[in-house]
């Protein structure tokens, strides 16, 4: 029961979160996935300026800066570049999926050193 | 109008002027009985600030209002009721958007707004709420320096705006709402409200026009005459267009009350 109630709340957390401004604004959840790896945890929180898109990578003390973020309107796609702590370069791409609800989505590719993983955010 | 009112008030047109208490002070001049036949000068309290609600014993609301959808004034462009482009060519024309925003806005148009938030009966916010259908009020409450706007549709919502000379909160700060937060004043006949604080669960105009939480809106209204209602409307969101734009449409006072009326799933 205890359980079914969290799952309540948390449905009626996630609509009351809707938000129709800059598609990207926000906090995005999902897994990197590649081959029978276990598949790794991955949030962005991206925010906009009117001008120039930022945020973080799993924000927190092992937080990494996105060092260049672009939304291209055609086709939705997104490009998040970033680099880790120990300077691998990371390269995100991908296309932003049910655009027009609370839960969009961006699946794509996400490199990150010399390993590639496909990805599937949700936004919260 | 209720018997009570409409006594005094049919005894005083005879008079040529009527001076009728209501909220403290304030008075009714002259064009009651004329009211219904044409557009006269609009009602005023005693120290002559014109009234945007009915005057004491008349009934009626604003509504009819002459757009569907916000546009930048001065552009012309063909739309149906609910906001949607004739021709989507024309979209880029309607506003000035950023490509972001000119992209959501086809997408909304192309997709027939399936996406509205007012399909899941989610507040118009606001200034769409200026252009749902069900009529809006204009309550100047003198006592404590507020207006109250009640709104016949969506959601059946309220909002107030101070004129008690506070500042606007820092927008930094602020909790984003459906109406933002707004300060007025006064220039004249015309009530400048200034708002902020909004958050992005809304579409703010029919036809899927985007903003963000950096929406500012300056509005003006105003009462050239009995029967018709000024809004002019400044939007200034840098995140969603490229400069700040204005857009104006009239309401027209109709007799009678405001329909009770609720929103409910799948019926905005």
């Amino acid at each position: 029961m205890r359980v079914l109630l969290m799952s309540l709340m948390l449905s009626v957390a996630a609509v009351g979160h809707a938000q129709e401004g800059f598609p990207l604004d926000g906090t995005w959840r999902g897994q990197r996935v590649a081959g029978t790896d276990t598949p790794v945890t991955i949030v962005m929180v991206l925010g906009w300026d009117g001008k120039t898109i930022s945020g973080l990578i799993d924000p927190g003390p092992k937080s990494i800066q996105i060092t260049k973020a672009e939304l291209i309107p055609e086709g939705w796609r997104v490009k998040i570049e970033a680099h880790t702590k120990s300077g691998e370069a990371i390269s995100f791409t991908g296309a932003i999926g049910k655009l027009g609800a609370y839960d969009r989505t961006i699946t794509g590719t996400w490199i990150e050193g010399a390993r590639s993983y496909r990805v599937r955010m949700v936004r919260e | 109008m209720s018997s009570r009112a409409r006594a005094p008030l049919a005894a005083l047109a005879g008079l040529g002027a009527a001076i009728v208490a209501f909220y403290g002070a304030p008075v009714w001049t002259t064009s009651a009985a004329a009211a219904a036949l044409g557009d006269v000068p609009p009602p005023r309290f005693s120290d002559g600030m014109v009234r945007f609600d009915r005057a004491p014993g008349e009934k009626g609301y604003w509504s009819l209002p002459s757009a569907s959808s916000l546009i930048e004034e001065g552009v012309s462009v063909k739309m149906d009721a609910r906001g949607r482009l004739a021709n989507l060519a024309d979209a880029s024309r309607v506003a000035p958007f950023q490509p972001w925003a000119l992209a959501l806005y086809q997408y909304r148009q192309k997709n027939d707004f399936v996406d509205d938030p007012m399909h899941e009966c989610i507040g118009p916010g606001n200034p769409r709420a200026m252009l749902t259908p069900g009529g809006i009020r204009i309550i100047q409450d003198r006592n404590y320096n507020r207006v109250y706007i009640l709104y016949g549709g969506g959601n059946h919502g309220w909002r107030v705006i101070f004129l008690d000379g506070r500042k606007p909160p820092d927008p930094d700060e602020v909790v984003g709402t459906f109406y933002g937060n707004a300060v007025g004043h006064w220039e004249g006949d015309t009530l400048v409200v200034e708002s902020i604080g909004f958050n992005t669960r809304f579409w703010f105009s029919n036809g899927g026009l985007p903003h963000t939480e950096a929406l500012h809106l300056t509005e003006r209204f105003s009462r050239p005459s009995h029967d018709v209602l000024r809004y002019e409307v400044t939007i200034d969101d840098p995140r969603t267009y490229t400069r700040p734009w204005k857009s104006a449409w009239t309401f027209r006072w109709v007799p009678g009350d405001i329909a009770e009326y609720y929103c409910e799933t799948g019926r905005p």
